[in-house]
């Protein structure tokens, strides 16, 4: 009686504790499939935040934390070139449209330039209404970072043209742009509250970029760039002098070139441009 | 983490693969076993035998863990983004008899505060160097140092980021095609002869020996060069440099603009000097070098330094798929040679500069 009672316990036994691995073992695989995913999201994640924050930010962030990241990340002096860009009458034409048409009409005009900005190795900071602030040379070094500014406006400036014709095409109003674009030295780093915080450029020329962004309504030119600006440039952009003008915020009058057109002929030597 | 860099966009072959024996038994004799991707090298030499000698794990490390080495290799793949680089890293390690999930695993360490602080400080500085370039570089070295790694130690690592990031540009640039690799693992018969591919990839693996160094390359780098005298990096580097400043797909002073430009945008204070001086030594006046590096271009330039002056620039920093759209429109304008060759030496001078940064700017 005890042996064959024996043997069946055991046999239950073992058959018990082969359903507990089982499940152990579907769990798991369950939670390696879910910790997998996780990190591949939160590489995505990574890979995103890359984008938005210098990689040696970024880097700090995850090697050391948030609180001491942002102690490693303090901001540092920089010169950084601000380009901010503006919708010429997007007020009437939002008193005008249906929401949803303005938000798609937006929406491809704020990709759109995004695209040219980006291609020309800048970095969207922020979009302030329909306007949009633009850094170069905030994340990485960048020591062509101006004439980066203005090919990215040239480029801005022709896919407008391109968007325009579709936009007509639906029987919708054209866009037009204004951009002014600066270049100074400033804070770069994460700056805000605890509950926000940004990586961001703070200093005069944010200021100068879009108080120049105003006078291209005043001066009838869609892309305005400043004395200091002027100097980094090449000769080979085709640069109008504007009467110098004194806008909010800054004592002394501005002086501003509207740019015609971005380089195609070959560079000038240097005795030319010495000349220039 | 496999998964996200197989998203990456990659274009198709920009160069064509060109069949080359003497070529193919080179890269068997090294590694043990055939690398059919060496075709896409092949119109090139010096570049082909880069690719093929500038690997961790075949005689030029003697100090450091290879480990370690590997974690270097997998983790500024990552960050380049270099789809080719990153699957064969891990079919080499695949191959070597580790499991898909002990490589997992491995790849999530990257991220891991547990790992040993040395080995912690080598995947940082790995980070830090394709990230950040010399600007960060002095921080990653006080991190190695701090973390007790020996000087020899340290010049490894550097040298371990550098080669991969020349290996990223010279397959991500030209686009060499990363899909055979990444499925290598998962056909039948490689599966099937795993064991013997690691055995051979084990037997060929060796650590460094102390080498030699013949005269120090002229040029630019030399003294970069001088500083690994007596291990089989300087004699490697050496070797490899010679063979291209004597390339003759483009002229030596277009290679110099190139890495000019490249320390440059790099911000590089220890290789911009040597390579400036080269430039002197080549006839190039300073004003027009300075115009140059102000505005990537100059009337005394030809049509070919001023296609390549700025696409120097271009690989920098990069995106995978941008920077291979770009390189595909001087496909039009330059020959394979010339073109894959301009891919080599901005390749080489981006790993060089950042190595030049991170051991000799003391």
């Amino acid at each position: 009686m005890t042996g064959p009672f024996a043997v069946v316990s055991l046999l239950v036994l073992l058959a018990g504790l082969a359903v507990a691995i089982y499940r152990q073992w579907r769990q798991n695989r369950t939670l390696r499939a879910q910790l997998e995913a996780i990190a591949t999201d939160l590489e995505h994640l990574q890979q995103s935040c890359a984008r938005l924050v210098p990689a040696g930010v970024l880097q700090h962030l995850i090697a050391d934390g948030v609180k001491s990241g942002i102690d490693a990340a303090a901001p540092e002096r920089k010169v950084v070139t601000v380009l901010f860009a503006d919708l010429v009458g997007s007020t009437a034409m939002s008193d005008r449209l249906e929401p949803a048409v303005l938000a798609r009409v937006l929406n491809g005009y704020f990709q759109r330039m995004s695209d040219a900005i980006h291609e020309h190795r800048g970095h969207v900071a922020h979009f302030l209404g329909d306007g949009i602030v633009a850094y170069f040379g905030a994340l990485q070094p960048n020591p062509w970072q101006s004439s980066d500014a203005v090919r990215a406006a040239l480029a801005m400036r022709a896919a407008l043209r391109e968007y325009n014709v579709e936009l007509g095409r639906e029987g919708l109003p054209l866009l037009a742009l204004g951009i002014g674009i600066d270049r100074g030295v400033g804070l770069v780093g994460l700056v805000g509250s605890r509950e926000r915080m940004e990586y961001d450029f703070v200093g005069r020329t944010v200021n100068v970029a879009a108080r120049v962004q105003t006078l291209t309504r005043i001066h009838q030119a869609d892309i305005l760039v400043t004395e200091a600006l002027r100097t980094e440039l090449d000769a080979r952009f085709v640069l109008v002098p504007m009467p110098a003008e004194f806008v909010k915020g800054i004592a002394e009058p501005v002086v501003t070139y509207a740019v015609r057109e971005g380089p195609s002929a070959p560079a000038p030597s240097t005795e030319e441009a010495g000349a220039r | 983490m496999n998964g996200v860099l197989q998203q990456v966009e990659w274009e198709s072959p920009l160069v064509e693969p060109f069949p080359d024996p003497a070529l193919q038994s080179y890269a068997r004799r090294r590694w043990g076993v055939p690398n059919p991707m060496i075709a896409y090298f092949a119109s090139v030499p010096w570049m082909a035998r880069a690719v093929i000698d500038l690997h961790p794990e075949y005689g030029l490390l003697m100090h450091l863990d290879q480990t370690v080495a590997d974690l270097i290799v997998l983790v500024v793949s990552q960050e380049n983004s270099c789809r080719f680089c990153y699957a064969a890293v891990r079919a080499l390690l695949w191959a070597q008899g580790m499991s898909w999930a002990r490589i997992e695993r491995m790849e999530q360490d990257l991220t891991r505060a547990d790992l040993p602080p040395r080995t912690m400080a080598a995947v940082a500085f790995g980070r830090s160097q394709s990230r950040s370039g010399p600007a960060g570089a002095r921080a990653a070295r006080e991190t190695l140092r701090r973390s007790g790694l020996g000087i020899e130690e340290m010049k490894e690592i550097a040298f371990t980021a550098a080669l991969t990031d020349f290996n990223n540009r010279a397959h991500t640039i030209p686009a060499i095609p990363a899909y055979p690799v990444e499925s290598m693992p998962d056909r039948f018969y490689v599966r099937l002869l795993r064991p013997l591919l690691g055995l051979i990839v084990k037997r060929h693996r060796y650590r460094g020996r102390p080498t030699a160094l013949d005269p120090a390359p002229p040029y630019a780098y030399g003294r970069l060069v001088e500083s690994y005298a007596g291990s089989p990096i300087g004699a490697i580097l050496a070797r490899t440099l010679a063979e291209m400043w004597v390339s003759p797909h483009l002229t030596r002073r277009c290679k110099l603009l190139m890495l000019a430009v490249i320390a440059r945008g790099l911000g590089c204070e220890v290789c911009a000097p040597e390579v400036n001086e080269a430039l002197r030594g080549e006839g190039l006046k300073e004003s027009i070098l300075a115009q140059v590096l102000t505005h990537l271009d100059a009337p005394e330039l030809d049509p070919i330094e001023r296609l390549l002056v700025p696409f120097a620039r271009e690989t920098i920093w990069y995106e995978p798929a941008p920077l291979q759209r770009r390189a595909r429109m001087l496909r039009d304008r330059l020959s394979g040679p010339q073109l894959l060759e301009a891919i080599g030496v901005a390749s080489l001078a981006n790993g060089l500069c950042r190595m030049g940064a991170a051991v000799l700017n003391q």
